[in-house]
């Protein structure tokens, strides 16, 4: 997402990461309880995963998140209007580079004279699953998040 | 902490705590209006989404937590 993110910036695509809530809690990275810790979970994600996009952080009791139906790592994408023009409940970086590449002609498009009504598609995206990746994640929050996981999807 | 406080950052990954949270399905839908919220940087300004979304043609937003 780090590369999409630079790669579409001087097409005038801006991304940011939304620092939620701690979805798999752990005795390093343990269920927030201030403001405080939350930005200091926050910056680690600039600090230690490298996240390059600029990071906001939501308000304690997740207002924002919740109201965009609170999945743990979800992707929207937003015209300049506000609209809403894209949601997808996880996040996957072909999935996004996708509708980036078609949105990101919309203006061009405009202003070449098409007249253009939105529509609306349904499809069903297809992700890889990262399982390491994953896993390295969630060692990193301890072992209480790998063993919890462990719990709630035993064949995960 | 107030209840809603406690049950959002849930202190373990377990089904019926974090099951509740799933709402993809009646979250606001493309074509709509963007719902905005207030949010800060890394530094602690407050910003909110709207200004973030307003900067460019197309904004993407990406939720998500340390996994």
């Amino acid at each position: 997402m780090n590369e999409i993110a630079e790669k579409y910036a001087a097409q005038n695509i801006g991304s940011i990461f939304l620092y939620t809530h701690e979805a798999h809690p752990g005795e390093n990275y343990p269920h927030l309880t201030s403001m405080a810790q939350k930005f200091r979970h926050a910056r680690d994600l600039r600090d230690v995963l490298g996240v390059t996009r600029p990071i906001l952080v939501d308000a304690l009791d997740g207002a924002c998140h919740r109201a965009y139906g609170s999945m743990p790592n979800m992707t929207w994408i937003l015209a300049r209007s506000g609209l809403i023009v894209y949601k997808s409940d996880w996040t996957d970086a072909r999935s996004v580079e996708n509708a980036i590449q078609y949105f990101s002609q919309i203006p061009g498009r405009r202003r070449a004279g098409e007249r253009l009504a939105p529509f609306h598609v349904e499809r069903l995206d297809f992700r890889n699953q990262e399982r390491k990746q994953f896993y390295e994640c969630l060692e990193r929050n301890g072992p209480k998040a790998v063993d919890e996981f462990r719990k709630a999807f035993p064949g995960g | 902490m107030d209840d809603l406080l406690t049950r959002y950052n849930y202190d373990s990954f377990a089904p019926e705590k974090f099951e509740p949270w799933m709402n993809f399905a009646s979250s606001p839908q493309t074509g709509t209006l963007a719902p905005d919220f207030p949010l800060w940087r890394l530094d602690q300004t407050p910003t909110n989404l709207n200004e973030t979304w307003s900067q460019h043609d197309f904004t993407i937003v990406e939720f998500g937590s340390f996994t």
